[in-house]
């Protein structure tokens, strides 16, 4: 049969967004792909220029509207280090309990919106369900449901709310429970095995050498994560592992991109109720906004020859921000933001994994990878 | 105490990186240490000239093992003449192997780090690398897309983006401006202002109303 060209998208269900895949064919097998990405660039990174440090923060949590706060994370721990501020020690346990909420919430809409492209419409229903208490809990740190802006450079927006440490663990109690409703919703449905299980297998080293992090690589049996790696805030403090999966011997399908996801949701709940429990102070206690126990003093201009970087763990892999002091208004703007997203990358790479299999299997194999176009394009 | 990977067993990681990549002509690396964070980063910081950057980045993949190119930024310093165009590579050293399978070779067993036999090739460290090229108006340096692919992509957002050029780079377009595009248009060069860069009245008046048409009170 005759090989063609079709475009799918930018405004295509399988697209978690708004980028065009072209695929070439041959009947229904997958022959070549190419990725076209670029639809929604606003350039960030320009902008940032002529803002200065803290107004960036604001743009940062755009990026993804499905992680802002990973994201405001990384920018704010980049510029930390450009400016070379010491953070108190409560301020980072606010901020890995903001940071690790944002995974629960971040990997809750990736399940609900994956379930509706293989198929399986109620479980998008159940996960915003679950979502929504993420949400709430964001809401009471940052006061907003969608862009938090919370971490501040040099520590957070505001301590922890009265009564927000005994909210977190009754809901975070209830949705280590709720889990096991996906997983009997999940793993015991033929629709969604026979779709995932054996579709897009990809090899960890094969992904890294692509650039591919995060709960992809996971997926595929090796525990590399930045957290331990190249440790910041205080995750050594605490007691735990990064989520890895017993792949098949041929890699990862989607099923264990699936699985690697359940088990690092079950993992960060964990984390947040641990931290609630050895946080300096105590979780019950509440300090003034700006009380030097929840923010330190920050400079606000970087001099010429100055930059910062810093590898962070977002939901999706590594993110990255890099800064260059000295720009506009005698430093008080960056000269150079440089944003690193994980799914700028990883979306190559998905997409020439899913050559030689059928075009049904591109939604699937597609959305097994959790793309995000807002952090892809800037 | 979760695990970790200790600032001492990254900075003797650095440090036998740097020494052994200071032995190219050309390549210059220092270890920067960060202090502020929980825990000192030890971050390879090297300064390499254009000419050696390909050797220095095969040493570093097969020599050293860093199998992760991160992020690529390209800098335009319009005032400078021997640093006119900046390149800087961020690379990770992960120590990612496939995992090995089970002796019937049903199923793998997970690669589960243990952070305290860590040593030699297999410490996870950072390394940055600094590239300037001296002024010009076509910058442009070795692609290293056939030793990274991770870099494939990056340098397609460098060259659109910041207009430095990769030699050797297959299948070079723009990714995220459009595809029309004209050549020679980058917009993080410095000479592109934003449209309404110094313009406060922006603010004030963001759909345009009270704003002239450049040529008005002109004779037409």
């Amino acid at each position: 049969m005759a090989e063609m060209w079709i475009s799918m998208g930018p405004q295509h269900p399988m697209t978690h967004g708004l980028w065009t895949l072209k695929v070439k064919v041959d009947g229904e097998t997958v022959v070549d792909t190419e990725p076209d990405l670029g639809y929604i660039h606003r350039g960030v990174e320009k902008i940032c220029e002529s803002r200065d440090f803290t107004q960036i923060t604001t743009y940062c949590d755009r990026l993804c509207y499905a992680s802002a706060n990973t994201w405001s994370h990384a920018y704010i721990y980049a510029a930390e280090d450009l400016l070379e501020v010491e953070v108190p020690e409560r301020a980072e346990y606010i901020r890995l309990i903001a940071v690790e909420l944002q995974r629960i919430a971040s990997h809750l809409m990736w399940l609900g919106a994956y379930g509706p492209d293989i198929g399986n419409l109620s479980i998008m229903v159940w996960c915003l369900r679950e979502r929504e208490m993420m949400m709430d809990l964001l809401q009471e740190l940052g006061g907003s449901r969608m862009h938090y802006n919370f971490p501040r450079i040099g520590g957070v927006k505001r301590d922890l709310p009265y009564g927000f440490a005994q909210r977190a663990r009754a809901k975070l109690d209830l949705f280590k429970q709720r889990i096991q409703e996906y997983e009997s919703l999940f793993d015991e449905s033929t629709v969604f095995l026979v779709r995932t299980q054996g579709v897009g297998y990809t090899k960890a080293e094969e992904m890294v050498n692509h650039g591919v992090t995060g709960p992809n690589v996971r997926a595929a049996g090796v525990d590399y994560d930045v957290r331990w790696a190249h440790p910041y805030s205080v995750y050594s403090e605490l007691d735990w592992a990064p989520a890895v999966e017993r792949s098949s011997v041929k890699g990862a399908d989607c099923y264990d991109r699936y699985r690697v996801r359940v088990t690092e949701m079950v993992e960060s709940a964990n984390m947040v109720l641990e931290a609630l429990e050895r946080m300096p102070g105590g979780a019950e206690t509440h300090y003034e906004p700006g009380d030097p126990a929840i923010i330190a003093k920050a400079p606000s201009r970087a001099p010429e020859g100055t930059f910062g970087s810093h590898h962070f763990e977002d939901s999706r892999g590594e993110s990255m921000f890099h800064i260059v002091g000295g720009g506009e208004g005698r430093g008080k703007n960056p000269y150079r933001v440089s944003i690193r997203s994980p799914m700028f990358i990883t979306i190559p790479y998905a997409s020439k994994c899913m050559i030689g299999y059928k075009v049904a299997d591109i939604p699937a194999i597609m959305g097994s990878f959790d793309p995000c176009i807002g952090e892809t394009d800037r | 105490m979760g695990k970790r990977v200790s600032a001492e067993a990254q900075k003797e990681a650095v440090s036998k990186l740097l020494e052994d990549v200071s032995s190219i002509e050309g390549v210059e690396g220092e270890v920067l240490t960060r202090t502020n964070g929980t825990q000192d980063r030890n971050i390879a910081h090297i300064t390499c000239q254009p000419s050696a950057w390909r050797d220095l980045a095969e040493t570093m993949k097969y020599d050293h093992l860093v199998d992760h190119c991160s992020m690529i930024t390209g800098i335009h310093w319009p005032d400078s003449t021997e640093c006119n165009w900046e390149l800087i590579y961020h690379f990770l050293r992960t120590g990612v192997l496939d995992p090995k399978s089970t002796e019937n070779g049903s199923s793998i067993i997970p690669n589960i780090t243990d952070t305290k036999k860590l040593g030699g090739n297999t410490v996870p460290i950072e390394i940055q690398v600094n590239v300037a090229i001296p002024e010009t108006r076509t910058p442009s340096i070795a692609s290293v897309q056939d030793i990274w692919i991770g870099a494939d992509w990056n340098e397609k957002e460098t060259w659109d983006l910041v207009g430095i050029d990769f030699e050797g780079h297959e299948g070079m377009r723009r990714v995220l401006n459009p595809h029309e595009t004209p050549p020679g248009y980058h917009p993080l060069q410095k000479q592109h202002k934003l449209r309404y860069h110094g313009f406060e009245e922006m603010y004030d008046d963001a759909q345009g109303f009270l704003r002239k048409a450049p040529d008005s009170g002109r004779v037409k």
